[in-house]
C-alpha cells in the first residue's frame, strides 16, 4: 500500500461530558478518497473535529498522526486542508475575496501564485477570475462560495483535504458539480481527500473506500465497493436497504 | 443607492419637523400662556391691559398654526428669537454655549473611546479570563453610577480632600479635567458593554471558524472581527451621544462650565422658554443627523443591512 | 448538557441572593416609618452638620436634620417613583405593543412609526426641558422620562404578539369562536410575559438613573421632601465641612442602582441560557 498519511490509533473523545468517539482505528493512505459515511450525530464531524485539534472536543485516550508525527491546529491550511459545511461559513462575508486568500497566504508566509490559483480555479469550473477576487462572499451563491472555499484551502499546497458534509446544504445539481470537481482535483494535485457524508450515493460515486460510523464507532471500513454491495455490518446492511437506487448499482 | 438616499433624507426631515412641532408645543403645556410667561419671567406686573399689549405684540392672537409657521421659518433662517431674560437675541448665546459643550462632550467622547475600546477587544478575546473579570466588573460598576454622583465623589476626593484640582471649572486643560473624567466613566463602562457583547457575537460567527480552518493567524481574525463591528459599533456611538448630552446639562452645571446645558439650566430657573426651545432644536438636530449618518455608515459597511 | 444545567443553578443562585438583597433595599424604605431613628423633616439648630453619632448614625445636614432617616425617606421616593414610572411604561407599552401586533393594520404603522420618532429624540434632552417647563415636581419628572420610555416595551411585545399570533393553538382558539380579548388575554399575553418582565427590571436601575438626575437638577421633587438626588445636590454645597450629608445618600444610591443593574444582569443571562 501508499505511504500513511493520517495515522488514528484508539481516539476516543468526549463533548460536554458525554462520550463521542470510541476508540477510533483509522489510516488513511495517501492519493486515495476516503469517505465516511454516517447519520447525524455518529460522530463523523467530530472525528474531523478532533484531527485538527479544535478546542471543543476533548481527547481523552489515544493519537492521531500526521506522516510520523503529532497531528495539530498548525497544520491546517499548509498540510491540511479544511472545508467545512456551511458554504457562507468559510469567508468574511463583507470582504472581498482576494483580501482573504491574501490573509490566507500571509498567515503561512507564502507568496501569492497567480498561476497556481488560475489552475485551481479552472479545475473548478471558475471564469473571471479577477471579478470573483473582487467580489465579496455575500454577493455569491453558496454553490460559488463553497468553490471559493475548496479554492482557499487548495492554495497552501496540502496533502490532506477534509471536507466535512461540504455538499449537504447545496442543491443536488451544485453538489454533483462540487464533487466532480473535487476529483478533477484529485487528479491533477494528487491530493488526498477524507470525506464525510451522510450521503452514500456521493460515498460511492467517489470513494476509494468508505468507512461506516455508528453511534461513535466504525463499525465497518474497506473497498468502497466491498462495502457497498456485500456489507458484513448489520447496520451497513440496514443503511443500504434504505436507498433503493443503490441496489441497481 | 439613491432611492435609499432619498428615503434617508425624507425621514431625516420628518422628524425634524415632528421634533420641531413637539417643541412648539412645549411653550403650550406650561401653565399659563406665553404673554404672561414673558412678563412674569421680566418681573413686570401682569394686569389685563399690559397683557393684551403683550398678546398682540408676540402675534399669540394669530391662530396656532400660522404662529408654528411663521416661528418655523424663522428657525430654520437661525433665529430663535429674543431672549424672556434681557431681549437678547437667544441663537448667538446658543452658539456660544455649544462651543463649550462641543468641546467637553468631543473630549470625554474620545476619552472613552480610547480607553474602552483596548479593554474591550481585550476582554472579548479573553472571555472569562482574570482580565476579562475585573474589566466587566468596573464596566458594571462606571454603568451604574450616574455621572452627576461621579461628579460630587471626585469633587470631594480630588479636590477638597487631595486638593488637586479647583472645584470650580475654567476654561482650559485642568479645568476641563474633571468635567470630562465625570463624562468619561459612565459612558466607558457603557462602551466596554456594548462592544464586548459585539465582538462576542462575531467570534461566534462562522467565518470565524473558517478562517480558523485555513490557518489564519489569529491577528487577521481579531482584524476581520473589528472590521466587522464597525457599523453597530458606530450606532452605538451615535445613540451614547444622547446620553452625552443629558449628562452634560448636569456636570456643566455642578463645574459652572459655561456650555449650552448650564445655558438651559439656567433658563429653566429663569423660566426662560426660548432658550428652552432653541436647545431642544439644536441638540436634538444635532442627535437626529448623528444618527441618520450613523445608519449610512452601518449600511456601507454592512451592505446586507437595511436603511 | 451537564455544564448549562451548573450554570443555570450558578444563576438561579445569584437571582435569589440579589433579588433578596432588592427585597431588603425595598423593605427598608417601604418601613422608613418604623425604622428611621428621627423624623427625617424636624429641623433643629442645635444639632446642625453633627458628624455620625449614636443618635445620629450618619449625621446631620445643614438644617440640623437626621441624614440617616432622610436616606431612609428618601429612598422611598426614589424606589416608589422608579417602579412606579417603569410600572406604567410597562403598561402602556404592552398594551399598545399587544394591539399593534394582534391587529396590525394602519394603527400598527401610526403607533410605530411614532415610536421610531420617540426614540430619534435624545431622551434625556427632552426630559430636562420637558420637567423645566413642566414645573410639576417629581410628576413632571416622570412625566418627561414617560415620554420615551413606553417605546421599547412596546417594541418588545409587540415582536412577542406577532410571534405568538402565528402559534397553532392562537388558530385553534380563533377557530373555537374566542374573542379577540379573552386570546389577547389568556394566550397572548401570559406568553410575552417574561420578555417583557425581563426588560421592565433591565430599565429600573436606568429610570433611577434619570430620575435621581432630574431631581439633582432641582427638576424632580420640591425640597424639603426627601430624596437622594436633591439631598445629594442640596449638601454638596457644605460637603467640605459635613462631607456625610453627601457621601451616605450617595453609597445609598449606588448601592441601590447596582443592585437592580445586577438582578437585570444575572435574569437576562439566566432567560438565555
Amino acid at each position: 500500500m501508499a505511504e500513511c498519511l493520517l495515522d488514528i490509533k484508539k481516539l476516543c473523545t468526549s463533548y460536554d461530558e458525554s462520550m463521542v468517539l470510541k476508540e477510533i482505528d483509522l489510516s488513511v493512505y495517501k492519493g486515495e478518497v476516503l469517505c465516511i459515511v454516517g447519520e447525524s450525530g455518529s460522530g463523523k464531524s467530530t472525528l474531523i473535529k478532533a484531527i485538527c485539534e479544535d478546542k471543543s472536543v476533548r481527547v481523552n485516550e489515544g493519537s492521531v498522526m500526521f506522516k510520523g508525527s503529532h497531528c495539530g491546529h498548525k497544520l491546517l491550511g499548509s498540510s491540511i486542508g479544511l472545508v467545512q459545511q456551511n458554504p457562507e461559513g468559510a469567508f468574511n462575508p463583507l470582504r472581498s475575496f482576494d483580501v482573504q486568500f491574501a490573509e490566507t497566504l500571509k498567515s503561512h508566509k507564502r507568496e501569492p501564485d497567480k498561476e497556481k490559483l488560475a489552475a485551481i480555479f479552472s479545475t473548478l469550473g471558475l471564469k473571471d477570475t479577477d471579478k470573483l477576487l473582487k467580489m465579496r462572499p455575500y454577493e455569491l451563491s453558496g454553490g460559488m462560495n463553497q468553490r471559493m472555499a475548496i479554492a482557499a484551502s487548495l492554495l497552501l499546497n496540502p496533502e490532506l483535504l477534509l471536507c466535512d458534509e461540504i455538499t449537504s446544504a447545496l442543491d443536488v445539481s451544485t453538489a454533483i458539480a462540487v464533487v466532480d470537481e473535487l476529483l478533477r482535483l484529485r487528479r491533477e494535485f494528487g491530493v488526498t481527500i477524507v470525506f464525510v457524508t451522510h450521503n452514500l450515493g456521493i460515498a460511492a460515486n467517489i470513494a476509494d473506500r468508505v468507512a461506516i460510523m455508528y453511534q461513535g464507532k466504525i463499525v465497518e471500513i474497506g473497498d468502497a465497493k466491498d462495502v457497498l454491495t456485500n456489507p458484513k455490518h448489520e447496520y451497513t446492511k440496514g443503511l443500504l436497504r434504505d436507498v433503493p437506487r443503490l441496489k441497481a448499482m | 443607492m439613491i432611492k435609499k438616499a432619498i428615503k434617508k433624507i425624507v425621514s431625516l426631515i420628518v422628524i425634524l419637523m415632528i421634533l420641531s412641532f413637539f417643541v412648539f408645543a412645549l411653550l403650550y403645556i406650561a401653565p399659563g400662556d406665553p404673554a404672561e410667561k414673558r412678563l412674569t419671567s421680566q418681573g413686570v406686573a401682569v394686569t389685563k391691559e399690559v397683557l393684551d399689549a403683550e398678546r398682540e405684540r408676540l402675534g399669540l392672537l394669530k391662530p396656532f398654526l400660522v404662529r408654528y409657521g411663521e416661528w418655523l421659518v424663522r428657525v430654520i433662517r437661525g433665529d430663535f428669537g429674543v431672549s424672556f431674560k434681557d431681549d437678547m437675541p437667544v441663537a448667538p448665546k446658543l452658539w456660544a454655549g455649544l462651543r463649550n459643550t462641543t468641546i467637553l462632550a468631543m473630549t470625554s467622547l474620545i476619552l472613552s473611546l480610547l480607553i474602552s475600546f483596548p479593554l474591550a477587544v481585550l476582554s472579548a478575546i479573553k472571555k472569562n479570563g482574570i482580565a476579562d473579570n475585573i474589566i466587566r466588573l468596573f464596566s458594571f460598576i462606571g454603568n451604574s453610577i450616574p455621572n452627576f454622583l461621579i461628579s460630587v465623589l471626585l469633587m470631594y476626593f480630588l479636590c477638597i480632600k487631595m486638593k488637586l484640582f479647583p472645584v470650580i471649572a475654567s476654561e482650559n486643560l485642568q479645568g476641563l479635567f474633571m468635567p470630562v473624567v465625570s463624562l468619561s466613566i459612565p459612558m466607558t463602562g457603557r462602551f466596554i458593554r456594548q462592544m464586548r457583547t459585539e465582538f462576542l457575537i462575531q467570534l461566534k460567527e462562522d467565518y470565524v471558524v473558517g478562517m480558523w480552518g485555513r490557518g489564519v493567524k489569529g491577528r487577521y481574525i481579531v482584524l476581520n472581527i473589528l472590521r466587522n463591528s464597525i457599523g453597530h459599533i458606530s450606532t452605538v456611538i451615535a445613540l451614547q451621544i444622547g446620553t452625552l448630552m443629558g449628562g452634560s446639562v448636569v456636570i456643566e452645571t455642578i463645574f459652572r462650565w459655561p456650555g449650552i446645558g448650564k445655558l438651559v439650566m439656567d433658563s429653566i430657573t429663569a423660566r426662560d422658554y426660548p432658550v428652552i426651545m432653541g436647545f431642544v432644536i439644536v441638540m436634538g438636530t444635532i442627535y437626529v443627523v448623528i444618527n441618520q449618518v450613523s445608519d449610512i455608515l452601518g449600511h456601507l459597511m454592512d451592505p446586507r443591512t437595511n436603511i | 448538557m451537564k455544564q448549562r444545567t451548573l450554570r443555570e443553578k450558578k444563576l438561579k443562585k445569584r437571582i435569589i441572593v440579589v433579588s433578596l438583597l432588592a427585597l431588603l433595599i425595598i423593605l427598608m424604605t417601604t418601613f422608613a416609618g418604623v425604622i428611621a431613628p428621627n423624623d427625617p423633616y424636624t429641623t433643629s439648630a442645635s444639632s446642625i452638620r453633627m458628624a455620625p453619632g449614636a443618635q445620629y448614625p450618619f449625621g446631620t445636614d445643614n438644617l440640623g436634620r437626621c441624614v440617616f432617616s432622610r436616606v431612609l425617606y428618601g429612598g422611598r421616593t426614589t424606589i416608589a417613583a422608579t417602579f412606579l414610572l417603569v410600572f406604567i411604561s410597562f403598561s402602556i407599552g404592552t398594551v399598545i405593543g399587544m394591539l399593534c401586533g394582534y391587529y396590525g393594520g394602519i394603527l400598527d404603522q401610526l403607533l410605530m412609526r411614532l415610536a421610531d420618532i420617540m426614540l430619534a429624540f435624545p431622551q434625556m434632552v427632552v426630559a430636562i426641558a420637558v420637567a423645566g417647563i413642566l414645573n410639576a415636581g417629581m410628576s413632571g419628572a416622570m412625566v418627561a422620562l414617560g415620554i420615551t420610555m413606553w417605546v421599547s416595551f412596546a417594541r418588545l411585545s409587540r415582536s412577542h404578539t406577532f410571534s405568538i399570533k402565528k402559534e397553532a393553538y392562537i388558530q385553534a382558539a380563533f377557530f373555537a369562536g374566542k374573542s379577540d380579548f379573552y386570546i389577547i388575554m389568556v394566550h397572548v399575553f401570559p406568553n410575552l410575559l417574561a420578555p417583557v418582565l425581563t426588560n421592565a427590571l433591565t430599565q429600573i436601575g436606568t429610570t433611577m438613573i434619570g430620575l435621581s438626575g432630574l431631581s439633582f437638577l432641582g427638576l424632580g421633587v420640591v425640597p424639603p421632601k426627601a430624596e437622594w438626588g436633591s439631598m445629594i445636590s442640596e449638601a454638596k454645597a457644605y460637603i467640605q465641612i459635613a462631607p456625610w450629608a453627601v457621601l451616605f445618600p450617595a453609597l445609598a444610591t449606588i448601592i441601590t442602582i447596582i443592585v437592580f443593574n445586577y438582578l437585570g444582569d444575572v435574569v437576562m443571562d439566566y432567560m438565555e441560557v
